[in-house]
């Protein structure tokens, strides 16, 4: 008996619990009726259908022609107020060959209805008729044609005009009729001028994304990415040269920088010194390269950096000399077509004199990391056991306290940004506490398996949490998350340097924290700092593409003002993160194979990305390139909604005039573009893919 | 001479794929590496050359020791080692002769490859590379226009673009008909014979490792079952390999 019921009661239960669950479903979807205010009534009032089939059928008769008229105009009086004795109003005299109109009846009150009779006019033509008041504005009353024999018959109602009763008011009969082809109107010739703003505008976006997005691809490629694996020590010692590096270059670097962008101003030797540099470099590069030296001599590694830093500061002149070229051909060439290629040049060439101390610092805090490495590596390598533990903890200390340093001045940012000091404390609490746990619990204890791993979970979380808390108290977390301020501006005495108080605390915290993780570690240890890089890239494009462009449009439009440049940032943005997302998705996609088979012929890191990689992924990158160009034009159609430029801003003014029928065409023209464009770019990837 | 001792290899996923091998070949040795798929050649063979890290043991080649070696220095010892694959694994929209070329990528000046640029003189290597293995009028070809054994000869003239002295060869025909599967061996084997590279080679057929190999080594789940000459493979042996069921294949 039990057998044949259990079936039968386990279905009943299925049958009630989809019961309950398609009730609840429909709850769900009643509320979401609710919430977003979905109703009947609002569709069926007469006066909003009048408004919407009025709004409808002016924006579905775009005003895109003109035409040239000629008109003749024909007068009629009608008294408002009839009068008493019921004399007729007088007429004005009829002249001889001119057309004639008759009204009927000649007087009456705001809403009678008068007809209009008219002979003699030109057959087909377009007739319009207004209403003059003695004083003020004259109304559009009612539109209507000519017949074959030059008559036509109308009826309008009279306008309610206040305060003019007992007066005489006249009716103007407009009579015209072409005089020349059809041509665009005003309105169309304005539109297709934004149009053309807003595909370049969607252009420029794009063309700027894509190699930003292509770069940061490569980090954000998990396959890519994973190889990377170095020693802890190497990866500390890097981490700690990367400011030290950074000050070097810039006060070191940028004098070169300078000279190169005083010599590009000169034009021929900004012409000729980066040529003569780049010969001096192959020259220099074939010559020692000829020497054979062994891997480990210090000959070796002194070759290679001070070829690496005479190509540094080469590559930092040659920037610093394309940019005063720039500069110095964008005062030159400001007349005709050419003034377009001149302001291009030179505020290139401005960007670069802006940006290059940057790209110094940058260039030099790497060029120290990989240096640092590099020559530490043997050594990091002869160390084991305590003495790798102890460097490991001196190593982590510094290099945790400088990351967290740096985190507190972001933190000085905005208030938000606070969150990110307590968030790294429970990413390096975790790891620490999963480092203790394995040591404290021998697998004699628990042996490896489910268990430990759990263990090893819980206990990982339970000094996240922890970590989290602490750093929270300790690093004004609450300040900036609660009352929305930043951190507080007190110092304390460093060394007799005057230090921001939350930035001593968590260089603190941070070196405390990483010095107990490295002492736990070792020098020894791996460091996935592939996957470190790709985690990292991966959040900050994810959170990037989570905003809206028309968000990142209006704080833009704060930065530069209201047009299309506004636009282009913002699109811009958003599209190196959706971009960069889409690309690496390729990369991680590609067949591994090609990519193995260049490893193993001895080539470097950059030549396996260049030869396995690149090939592969051109095909989907230029897809995806004219996809998001697509969607650019059809975003910058509405980014101008909020000032960003482009057709979206006229189409806004037009909408909040009530000149439906001008952003008809607008409307039209959008329509004509994104589907030129979609169907332009399908084509375009089918054959590419 | 090539060196594996006690070599180990774990996955991430707790997968033993390689259990304490160890054995020497002396230079200039055909050695086929024969047993079932899973049996750890592939990864064997890619520990030779760092491919796949292993977890225990030494690669000692020339007395280096290769699994100790950094990536600086593990470039340049992969640059004497060749290697074939069974999918070929050549970059399907690049020629023929960028795909020969990139067997160079090693020796080139980093700088001038990123660009694309080759001196005169490695272009001619290569062309003569291709040349050997029979397919120079398909230099400027994409390769995936070439047929299966037209592109394990590219990949072939591709290990030789690094002029190695030791040639791993995984599973080169396993992708290929029997007919082709004997040109390529042949052209193994004609390295093997002129040009005196010691040939590492897995296979999954018998047959064709005893045509071609001076030497048999064998694996099952990671161990090294047999280590001899292909003649000493009798049918106990054979069973013990591929397993009781297992019935001899013969390719022609």
């Amino acid at each position: 008996m039990n057998n044949t019921d259990r079936p039968s009661s386990r279905s009943a239960l299925r049958r009630l619990l989809l019961v309950a669950a398609v009730v609840l479903g429909v709850l769900v979807y009643a509320y979401g009726w609710r919430v977003t205010d979905i109703s009947l009534e609002e569709t069926q009032d007469p006066i909003r259908q009048d408004s919407v089939t009025r709004a409808l059928r002016e924006l579905l008769s775009p005003d895109i022609f003109d035409q040239d008229r000629t008109s003749e105009f024909v007068y009629a009086a009608i008294a408002l107020g009839c009068p008493e004795d019921g004399t007729p109003i007088e007429q004005p005299a009829a002249e001889p060959g001119k057309p004639q109109v008759t009204v009927s009846p000649d007087c009456g009150r705001g809403g009678d209805v008068i007809t209009v009779q008219g002979t003699g006019f030109a057959p087909h033509a377009d007739v319009f008729l207004r209403w003059i008041p003695p004083s003020g504005q004259s109304r559009p009353l009612v539109r209507t044609d000519v017949d074959d024999s030059g008559n036509f018959t109308t009826r309008f109602e009279i306008p309610r005009i206040r305060g003019s009763q007992g007066e005489t008011h006249r009716l103007e009969i407009e009579e015209s009729w072409p005089v020349s082809l059809p041509y665009f109107s005003a309105t169309t010739r304005t539109v297709i001028e934004k149009i053309i703003e807003t595909i370049f505008l969607a252009l420029m976006a794009t063309t700027i994304a894509v190699p930003i997005a292509a770069i940061l691809s490569f980090l954000a490629a998990r396959n890519l990415m994973r190889q990377v694996q170095l020693p802890l020590g190497n990866v500390l010692v890097g981490f700690i040269l990367l400011p030290v590096g950074w000050v070097l270059g810039v006060t070191l670097l940028s004098p070169v920088a300078t000279l190169g962008m005083a010599w590009g101003k000169e034009l021929w030797l900004g012409l000729v010194g980066p040529l003569i540099a780049l010969a001096g470099y192959a020259l220099v590069d074939r010559s020692v390269n000829n020497v054979e030296l062994s891997l480990h001599s210090l000959g070796y590694h002194a070759r290679r950096i001070g070829m690496n830093i005479l190509l540094l500061v080469i590559t930092v002149f040659v920037i610093g000399a394309l940019g005063g070229l720039g500069i110095w051909l964008g005062e030159r060439l400001q007349v005709g077509l050419l003034a377009d290629l001149g302001n291009f040049l030179g505020t290139l060439g401005r960007l670069i004199e802006l940006v290059i101390t940057l790209i110094t610092g940058a260039g030099a805090a790497f060029f120290a990391a990989s240096v640092g490495m590099e020559l530490t590596r043997d050594g990091l390598k002869v160390l084991t056991g305590t003495p790798s533990h102890i460097v490991g903890g001196i190593l982590g200390a510094i290099g945790g306290a400088l990351l967290f340093a740096g985190l507190a001045l972001i933190a000085n940012i905005a208030a938000l940004l606070t969150l990110l000091l307590p968030i790294m404390t429970a990413i390096l609490g975790m790891q620490v506490v999963i480092m203790i746990f394995n040591r404290a619990v021998k697998p004699t204890v628990l042996a490896e398996g489910d268990a430990r791993q759990t263990a090893r979970l819980i206990v990982g979380i339970a000094g996240a949490v922890i970590a989290f808390f602490l750093a929270y108290d300790l690093l004004e977390t609450g300040r900036g998350l609660v009352d929305g301020r930043l951190p507080s501006s007190l110092t304390w005495d460093v060394l007799g340097y005057q230090v921001q108080s939350i930035v001593a605390k968590a260089a603190l915290v941070g070196g405390v924290l990483s010095g107990v993780g490295g002492l736990l570690a070792g020098t020894r240890a791996i460091f996935p700092l592939g996957l470190t890089i790709y985690n990292v890239t991966r959040t900050i494009l994810n959170a990037l593409r989570s905003i809206e462009p028309l968000i990142m449009g209006i704080v833009f439009v704060i930065w530069v003002g209201v047009g299309p440049f506004a636009g282009v940032l913002a699109l811009t943005l958003h599209g190196i993160a959706a971009l960069g997302k889409l690309y690496s998705e390729q990369t991680e996609n590609i067949d591994p194979g090609p990519l193995e088979a260049i490893q193993a012929t001895g080539a470097n890191r950059l030549q396996t990305i260049v030869y396995g990689v690149v090939p592969q992924i051109i095909p989907p990158y230029i897809a995806f390139t004219m996809y998001r160009w697509d969607i650019n034009v059809r975003m910058s159609t509405i980014i101008g909604f909020v000032g960003g430029g482009g057709i979206g801003f006229l189409l806004q003014q037009q909408i909040n005039l009530l000149r439906y029928q001008d952003a008809g065409v607008a409307v039209l023209a959008i329509a004509i573009v994104v589907s030129a464009l979609d169907y332009a770019s399908a084509t375009i990837r089918e054959r590419m893919v | 001479m090539l060196k594996i001792e006690h070599l180990t290899k774990i996955y991430d996923n707790g997968v033993m794929a390689l259990n304490d091998v160890s054995f020497e070949v002396p230079d200039g040795q055909f050695v086929v590496i024969i047993g079932l798929s899973g049996s750890g050649k592939s990864t064997l063979l890619r520990c030779i050359n760092r491919l796949i890290d292993p977890t225990a043991g030494r690669i000692l080649w020339n007395d280096i020791d290769i699994t100790a070696a950094t990536d600086e220095e593990l470039r340049l010892i992969r640059r004497r080692i060749g290697m074939i694959f069974q999918q070929f694994n050549l970059v399907k929209r690049s020629s023929v002769l960028t795909n020969v070329l990139s067997g160079r990528l090693g020796y080139t000046n980093p700088l001038w490859s990123l660009i694309n640029y080759f001196p005169r003189s490695e272009r001619e290597k290569a062309l003569e590379k291709l040349e050997r293995v029979g397919i120079r009028e398909k230099a400027h070809n994409r390769a995936d226009e070439l047929s299966g054994g037209q592109q394990q000869r590219v990949g072939i003239a591709r290990a030789l673009m690094q002029e190695p002295e030791l040639m791993l060869a995984d599973e080169p025909v396993a992708s290929l008909d029997p007919a082709t599967s004997h040109s390529v061996m042949k052209y193994l084997e004609l390295l093997n014979k002129e040009d005196g590279l010691t040939v590492l080679c897995s296979l999954h057929f018998l047959s064709l490792a005893r045509t071609y190999a001076d030497r048999i080594i064998a694996l099952k789940e990671g161990r090294l079952m047999f280590d001899g000459l292909p003649e000493d493979i009798d049918d106990e042996r054979f069973k013990a390999i591929y397993g009781e069921d297992a019935v001899r294949v013969e390719i022609a």
